[in-house]
């Protein structure tokens, strides 16, 4: 039976057995999850969800969002510069890759924000660092345990019943949702999230309790994570029977976001959901593999955000979209582009304040061949985490003054 | 009877001293799931009072001409199909069999630091190749390994390097090399990176072989890590293994493989600071270096012994080796691809992080439903029989309690009490004064593949 919990609170169902249907958080977990009612605002921040979608490998910024008025980006890219005339122009002094085509009409209607040239102080160019210094907010030098949606999530812990953040795909699950007391679940498929045996509840039982007088702490985190596992696919199976009430576009993004909108639908309180979408290392033949990656993403966010309008929804969603570095100004010698720095990042949803942040990428000065940046991304994190989620910033991110992203 | 956790002392002077005393029965069971994929209890009654040098000689027994064949056979099958499914099937039947466990294991640890993925190189015959590269390679010196893995046609093909021209110098393999195969981030510069990348113009992949496009080089000077020269890809390579950041990053990694993930690979402590020492002084001798960390102190301490998470290799191979195993490899190789490990498909260039990275949510529930497919396999055998029942009537196991600690000492490292035993047996079921005969096949297999999905199972 798939009830949602807005549902059971106008039934007026006791809060106990509301509590019992939630994911993942119970006994394991050492901050109080209690129920709390929800008011009826659906807008309310506590209601709100984030949508993290990172592009994995370092998207080409300046072949995303071209830069037609420049005449140093098609002097720097003879072979991979995307002519004027093919861009798609969505004002605001913005032209698209001719691939993001679906995102048009969010921009038409308000639903698309980007801010320019987001990046950091002294740029790393390697993938997992600079992936890293994104998840964490820190550098190297200082402990990097946990990750910024980690600390977010924890600080506003006690607000669900619900995990507060899941990680849907199979790949292994991002620092940013690393925190050192909740065990976020991951996962990779709906209709795989559960145990294959005949007797899965004595099984799923016994894995639950938790493994007699532990004094290690490798164990304690193995029996930590196997409680969330069990909890989580219980109410992750009733989710799997929602369906999506749009259609989406057959590629591996567009299956994580369907799952995401299933989950929304089915009533889980869960705030925070992050996904990858990998392959824009584009070191060689750019121009094929970029363009089906930029159609993979527009097409299934465009395709999100109509099926959460499908179900009353879209008002409570905001997706976030950013990549670990943008790319080399200048081409290489293999049709593509080397790692570079400063890119744009992607808000998609209701309630954002400008198109547009930022002006056009600033070609003439450059470091080391690569873009400066102009905000800085946690910036961007900290105005998502003050204004969408209603939380305060500077425990999370540091001291970065918040971009005013929404109305 | 239960294994007795005997973990010793933290060494005070020298982590890597060697232990010198018999190995105990866990104890060889420890070396045993390290050093390759665990063994079966016969072998561990066989291996009990040995050495660490003699059991690792155990472990590195070469294999058999006839294994060799099957195994020949095998991967010429996948390369005739095109099929980096059933290679990767034809690595798994090799891995359950070699006697050379040392040396799987080893090919195992290199597939991870110099990955490379068929989601890319879609040529299987490409990735067998640079699978016997890493093979011979595998237990010798590291500066052999990095030059054949810089001319390595699969690799090459991986990081977008199959051509490389004077003009504009391809970064990719340059920052690979030393930032994930030698040095690490944070001991180069970005001018080091561009510098190296010139060195290597001219190398190239061309009719799937490497060769040098002379017209394409830049025979330019180089200023490679604080020395220059003008130097080709062969002699930028030599300058960047003579750099003191090897030695560690290579101490670094094989601890984090071999030994443990926690607090060993603080980049100070001294367990790396004289693992680095070694190598460095050994010329890069990476054999010598796992045969010491086998054979150490450090690796029978507390700071070792139950302090690593499987990975999925280490339980589906381990899980099939305790029990004698035989099933269906090409089923095993696509579980462990679900559950985050498939061979021939790391997930980036970086490998697999491996330690906590293998664990979540969904890899848990994945590593129970893999030992669940083996356990209802029916091409599985359980030392030749077709099933449990059989399994244990001939090692005259009768009651309840005594088959599932026969179980758990086969694949469980960390011992377990006998009330956590009878919780299992309980949620299973059956009554604790049950006995084989009365317990139906089913029943048996659920609890083998209760034990097989605790918490305990996933750490060694």
């Amino acid at each position: 039976m798939i009830v949602s919990r807005r549902k059971l609170i106008t039934n007026g169902l006791a809060a106990s057995a509301v509590g019992a249907s939630c994911i993942g958080i119970d006994s394991i977990v050492p901050q109080s999850f209690a129920f709390a009612p929800p008011t009826n605002d659906a807008a309310r921040a506590s209601d709100r969800i984030l949508v993290v979608i990172q592009l994995s490998g370092g998207n080409d910024g300046l072949n995303t969002l071209v830069p037609v008025k420049d005449d140093r980006y098609y002097a720097a890219r003879p072979e991979l510069a995307i002519a004027k005339h093919s861009t798609l122009s969505v004002g605001h002094e913005l032209h698209l890759h001719p691939s993001l085509r679906p995102l048009e009409t969010l921009f038409e209607n308000g639903l698309m924000s980007v801010v320019q040239n987001t990046g950091y102080e002294n740029p790393n160019r390697s993938h997992f660092e600079s992936m890293d210094i994104w998840h964490t907010c820190r550098r190297k030098t200082s402990r990097r345990q946990s990750g910024w949606l980690g600390r977010l999530l924890t600080s506003r812990a006690e607000s669900g019943g619900d995990v507060p953040g899941l990680h849907i795909g199979g790949e292994q699950q991002p620092l940013a949702l690393k925190s050192r007391t909740l065990a976020l679940p991951s996962v990779t498929s709906l209709e795989d999230f559960s145990l294959k045996s005949r007797q899965a509840d004595q099984l799923g039982e016994l894995l639950k309790s938790p493994a007699t007088q532990s004094n290690s702490e490798l164990l304690d985190f193995i029996q930590d994570n196997t409680s969330t596992a069990m909890v989580a696919s219980e109410r992750v199976a009733d989710a799997a029977g929602s369906t999506n009430k749009h259609e989406y576009p057959d590629n591996a993004l567009s299956k994580k976001l369907q799952s995401v909108a299933r989950l929304i639908e089915s009533g889980l309180t869960t705030s925070v959901y992050y996904l990858s979408l990998d392959g824009f290392d584009t070191h060689a033949k750019q121009p094929a593999a970029h363009s089906a990656l930029l159609n993979s993403w527009a097409s299934s966010l465009a395709s999100f955000v109509k099926d959460l309008e499908l179900q009353g929804n879209a008002q409570r969603v905001c997706v976030m979209t950013f990549s670990e570095f943008g790319r080399r100004v200048k081409e290489n010698a293999s049709s593509g582009t080397d790692h570079g720095a400063a890119a744009p990042m992607f808000l998609t949803g209701h309630g954002l304040s400008a198109p547009v942040h930022g002006g056009p990428p600033n070609l003439e000065d450059l470091v080391d061949g690569d873009l400066k940046h102009e905000f800085d991304f946690r910036q961007v994190y900290a105005g998502i985490i003050r204004d969408w989620l209603g939380a305060e910033p500077k425990s999370v991110v540091g001291s970065f003054e918040p971009l005013q992203l929404f109305t | 009877m239960l294994a007795q956790p005997n973990p010793q002392a933290v060494p005070q002077n020298d982590n890597w001293a060697p232990y010198l005393a018999p190995l105990d029965r866990a104890q060889v069971a420890h070396l045993t799931r390290r050093a390759g994929f665990g063994c079966s209890n016969a072998e561990l009654d066989e291996l009990s009072g040995k050495t660490a040098p003699e059991v690792l000689d155990f472990v590195s027994q070469p294999n058999s001409p006839q294994l060799d064949a099957v195994t020949k056979r095998l991967a010429s099958a996948a390369l005739a199909a095109g099929s980096v499914d059933n290679l990767a099937a034809s690595w798994v039947y090799l891995l359950l069999n070699s006697p050379n466990q040392l040396s799987e294991k080893a090919t195992l640890f290199w597939h991870g630091h110099f990955a490379t993925s068929a989601e890319k190189v879609t040529d299987a015959g490409m990735l067998w190749q640079q699978n016997a590269l890493m093979r011979q390679n595998a237990l010798g010196t590291f500066a052999p390994l990095v030059q054949a893995i810089a001319k390595d046609p699969a690799m090459l093909i991986y990081l977008d390097s199959e051509s490389n021209r004077k003009a504009h110098p391809n970064e990719n393999f340059a920052r690979e090399l030393v930032e994930l195969f030698c040095m690490g981030e944070g001991n180069y510069s970005e001018k080091d990176v561009q510098e190296l990348a010139r060195c290597f113009t001219g190398w190239e992949i061309r009719n799937r072989r490497f060769r040098k496009n002379r017209y394409q080089q830049d025979t330019g000077n180089k200023n490679v890590l604080g020395s220059s020269g003008k130097y080709d890809g062969e002699q930028a390579i030599d300058v960047v293994l003579k750099h003191p950041a090897v030695g560690n990053f290579l101490a670094r990694k094989l601890i984090r493989f071999y030994v443990s993930e926690a607090s060993l690979l603080e980049p100070e402590s001294p367990a790396v600071q004289s693992l680095a020492e070694h190598i460095r002084k050994s010329n890069l001798n990476v054999g010598s270096a796992v045969r010491q960390i086998l054979t150490s102190q450090q690796f029978f301490s507390s700071e070792s012994v139950y302090q690593k998470i499987r990975s999925p290799a280490e339980l589906a191979i381990g899980f099939a080796r305790s029990l004698n195993i035989t099933t269906n490899t090409q089923a095993i190789s696509l579980d462990m691809r679900n559950v985050g490990q498939g061979l021939f498909r790391p997930p980036n260039v970086k490998g697999w992080d491996g330690g906590r990275a293998w664990i979540n949510s969904s890899t848990l529930l994945g590593r129970s439903n893999m030992l669940h497919r083996i356990i209802h396999d029916d091409k599985t055998r359980f030392d030749g029989e077709s099933t449990i029942s059989d399994y244990l009537a001939k090692r005259k196991l009768d009651s309840v309690t005594e088959i599932s600690e026969h179980f758990a000492t086969c694949f469980i490292a960390v011992p377990l009490s006998p009330s956590r035993i009878k919780q299992v047996i309980s949620a299973a079921e059956i009554s604790d004064s049950s006995v084989r005969t009365s317990i139906k096949e089913n029943q048996l297999r659920h609890l083998l593949h209760s034990l097989a999905s605790l918490p305990e199972t996933q750490i060694c």
